[in-house]
């Protein structure tokens, strides 16, 4: 590639993202190494090969580039699935550099030698002018970062789950009986556990919004290792005496699948 | 092309309003989400903030073409800035929930071709779930991210090839920044052509094949080969990305050839029929071989269509009222809103006889405008499809193809104005205001109202996060249920797909709906479950249940759908020999149907 410079910056580079952005532990920072692999040197690579002759201005080229490089994404995953690894990290990043590395080869063989000036002229953008970009990018920032705040949000209407889960340890058998709160505040629960031979467990107990708990409820099965009926149903003492929730189940027979 | 390759003029300061507008939809979307009280109006404000200086710099005499392309791609990425922040932190449209479980299916399993049990035909084109595994498998991010980069990057690449491809046909940057600028004012463009689905990756690669056909027609003969290979490589990703954007490109080249020989007369290079060949041979070889399963989706969706349109002609079927709502729960579109929508078709049927006598005057010996103009007439036709339900799908995804060729022919009525009328001082704000009228038209058109605005799915709760009851069952199945099947009604099913990262069946193929939504339990329904081995049942109360646009959220106190449905639809499981009542949050109940082992 003697002679092109920005084919070889292109074949570097392209090799450089790839290991860093297996190696790199951030996702976000590895996303800095994979997004050019992805989307804009495997198609500067190819279009660098193709495009021997015709001259193409800054927007075409970018465009060219970014449309080849979505093109070979939506088609390397067929590639892919032949590969022995089957889809997965270290077979994209090997495949991205490999057909960029191998397009930037192919170009070099047939363009002249341009030592860079097959790239499009760039003037940096004026201090004034530099403000106001990074001006849009602080606003659009902000946006992004108002857009995934989790706000407070008091007209939604909270709730509470409850679940049942059969369990097998020990030598006993029984269920794990969960309680969730999605409520808008501080709850207290009183949740009443029935299983046919341990009689009826009570828990008092509260929650604050997001937080749950998971109550254990076992014995020693049955005789004939059958399953046995339980339910679980929770009140919230001061509002009602009625039942809030109620599931019910059985405890899993010896020996089957928890 | 002029070559100003520096980010210059008006541009930087464009491009700051364009940021505060997306500012003001992203405070909509944010005091929507708080429920409190917010005019869609204030969201159609920040949209009209990112737009009207864009609009208004388009249709300037004196801006260089690389601005108008920076302008072009600042508009695209921008609205669609406008679609992310009214979803975050994950998808919420139906179409997404499908392919973000094909893209986990593809990255948990290493293999492209999985299973979906909504839309079967969706993992037979891989080309979205492929490209979006790259980032997912080589970051370690999930796919909410990966998608928003991948669809935001196909973004990009729809706005850029359409604008290189209406400045190679017409040859005036105008025309092709407006051009552009009208294009977003299709009715898909805001939010539904911009969700994470195949569509959103197809048809940029589409208009990014056509711009290279372009220019492959307008370059000299020694170079058109070059051309054809990123051509090839276009259409081939088309056609692993989509079906029925791989049909539109190869009716679009079989059409562009025929318009080629009907100008030319010959078939020789660089008449594009070898290309139209490749498109319709890779589309065809790909649905028999691969991806069959696509004609049991398709041939009813059509036929139906078919049906639906004649029925209404012979006045067997009434036509569909367009902006109604259904019910108390959900509300009409406001009669302003209305009134604008249908202004801006108005403004369309108005601009499209000047755009057609442009087209003559200047035009019909290109190709492509031929194409464009043939288009442009073609996309009325498909406002009739809308008025019947069934086919309304079908004139709705047949809209976003025709309205490239409507955009051109209405720009280049919209640049002969500004011709015209180059020294009245109002021209250039009245047209800048009527592609605005467009825009905003084709937002209210393509999106309910109730829905403009994000609505809440996490919100925080005094210390801690809360989560709505579809989602928190959701969660509750991906963390304590193993590999097993879910009956469920759509909105449920969808998010059972993800995050839930379960196998769940909605809809009437086989008959789920109908278990879910009766009030009583019918003979052949217990049966069905357990032939389809659906192991756990989802019996959910809520209006929304079965909409997979609203059902996803918190009910809101004193919205008109916090009504529950009858206990029997819950209560009807209660009895069932051997069923465990495994969770239940109030409207959400769920049943394991093989809970006594």
């Amino acid at each position: 590639m003697r002679g092109n410079r920005d084919l070889r910056l292109v074949a570097v580079a392209s090799v450089a993202c790839a290991l860093l952005a297996l190696l790199v532990p951030v996702e976000v920072l590895s996303l800095l190494f994979a997004a050019p692999l992805a989307f804009f040197l495997p198609g500067y690579a190819i279009v660098s090969a193709t495009f021997v002759r015709a001259r193409l201005v800054a927007p075409v080229l970018l465009t060219l580039s970014i449309g080849t490089s979505l093109s070979a994404l939506a088609l390397g995953a067929l590639v892919l699935d032949y590969a022995p690894g089957g889809v997965d990290g270290p077979g994209w990043a090997i495949l991205l550099a490999a057909v960029t590395v191998a397009a930037c080869r192919g170009a070099a063989l047939r363009r002249p030698a341009t030592n860079g000036k097959w790239l499009p002229a760039w003037r940096a953008p004026m201090p004034s002018q530099a403000a106001y970009l990074a001006a849009t990018t602080v606003v659009v920032v902000a946006a992004l970062v108002l857009a995934f705040a989790n706000l407070p949000a008091d007209r939604a209407i909270g709730y509470t789950e409850l679940w049942m889960q059969p369990y097998a340890a020990g030598g006993k058998t029984g269920v794990r009986v969960g309680v969730g709160s999605e409520e808008q505040h501080r709850t207290f629960y009183a949740l009443r556990v029935r299983l046919k031979r341990t009689g009826p467990t009570v828990r008092r107990f509260a929650l604050e919004p997001g937080e749950s708990r998971v109550l254990r409820v076992a014995s020693v099965p049955a005789g004939d290792g059958g399953p046995m009926r339980v339910s679980a149903v929770l009140y919230r003492p001061g509002h009602s005496s009625r039942p809030y929730r109620r599931v019910s189940g059985w405890t899993p027979s010896v020996g089957a699948p928890r | 092309m002029a070559r100003p390759h520096s980010i210059s003029g008006p541009f930087p300061k464009i491009a700051l309003c364009s940021a505060f507008g997306l500012l003001v939809c992203s405070a909509a979307n944010a005091l929507s989400r708080a429920t409190e009280t917010t005019p869609v109006a204030l969201y159609i404000a920040g949209v009209l903030l990112i737009s009207l200086p864009i609009f208004y710099r388009l249709t300037s005499q004196d801006a260089p073409t690389g601005e108008r392309f920076a302008l072009v791609c600042l508009l695209g990425l921008a609205l669609y800035g406008a679609k992310v922040v009214h979803d975050v932190p994950q998808f919420t449209f139906f179409d997404e929930l499908i392919h973000s479980y094909n893209a986990d299916q593809i990255t948990g399993r290493h293999d492209l071709f999985t299973a979906n049990p909504i839309l079967e035909a969706t993992p037979s084109y891989p080309g979205l779930g492929g490209a979006t595994s790259a980032l997912m498998t080589i970051t370690g991010l999930s796919v909410y991210p990966a998608g928003l980069i991948v669809v935001g990057v196909a973004r990009f690449l729809l706005v850029a090839s359409l604008f290189l491809l209406f400045l190679r046909i017409s040859g005036s940057g105008r025309i092709a920044g407006l051009g552009v600028a009208i294009y977003a004012g299709n009715f898909n463009f805001v939010f539904w052509g911009a969700q994470y689905a195949y569509q959103s990756l197809a048809l940029p690669l589409l208009v990014f094949a056509m711009m290279l056909l372009a220019e492959r027609e307008a370059t000299r003969t020694r170079t058109l080969r070059e051309w054809s290979a990123p051509a090839l490589l276009a259409i081939a990703a088309v056609v692993v990305t989509h079906h029925l954007t791989s049909y539109a490109l190869a009716l679009v080249l079989a059409t562009l050839a025929l318009a080629y020989w009907h100008v030319h007369r010959t078939w020789k290079r660089p008449n594009p029929w070898p290309f139209a060949a490749v498109a319709a041979l890779a589309a065809l070889a790909w649905l028999l071989v691969v991806a069959s399963s696509t004609l049991g989706y398709l041939t009813p969706v059509l036929s139906n269509a078919f049906d639906a349109v004649t029925n209404t002609i012979a006045g067997e079927n009434p036509p569909r009222g367009v902006f109604q709502g259904t019910g108390a729960a959900v509300p009409a579109t406001p009669f302003v809103a209305r009134a604008v929508a249908l202004l801006a078709l108005v403004a369309l049927v108005a601009a499209l006889p000047f755009g057609l006598r442009e087209f003559r005057r200047r035009y019909r010996k290109r190709p492509f405008a031929i194409v464009f103009a043939l288009a442009a007439l073609g996309f009325f036709g498909t406002l009739a499809l809308r008025l019947t339900p069934p086919a309304w799908e079908t004139g709705n995804r047949a809209a976003e193809f025709l309205f490239i060729g409507l955009a051109f022919i209405v720009a280049s009525a919209a640049t002969a104005a500004l011709r015209r009328w180059a020294d009245r001082p109002l021209a250039r704000p009245l047209v800048g205001a009527g592609v605005a009228l467009v825009l905003v038209g084709g937002i209210i058109s393509g999106w309910p109202w109730d829905a403009q605005l994000s609505r809440p799915m996490r919100v925080a709760a005094g210390d801690g996060t809360i989560v709505s009851p579809p989602l928190g069952m959701a969660e509750w199945a991906h963390d304590r249920v193993g590999d097993a099947r879910f009956a469920a009604a759509v909105a449920d099913a969808g998010l059972l797909l993800h995050p839930g990262g379960k196998v769940a069946i909605a809809g009437t193929s086989p008959d789920v709906e109908d278990v879910i939504d009766g009030e009583a339990l019918e003979g052949w329904e217990l049966p069905l479950l357990r032939e389809n081995d659906l192991r756990y049942v989802v019996a959910d109360r809520r209006q929304f249940s079965g909409d997979a646009l609203r059902g996803y959220f918190f009910a809101r106190r004193g919205a008109a759908a916090t009504e529950l449905k009858p206990r029997t639809l819950i209560a009807k499981f209660n009895h069932v020999p051997g069923a465990a009542r495994v969770y239940t949050n109030g409207s959400i109940t769920v049943f394991d149907l093989r809970g006594r082992r």
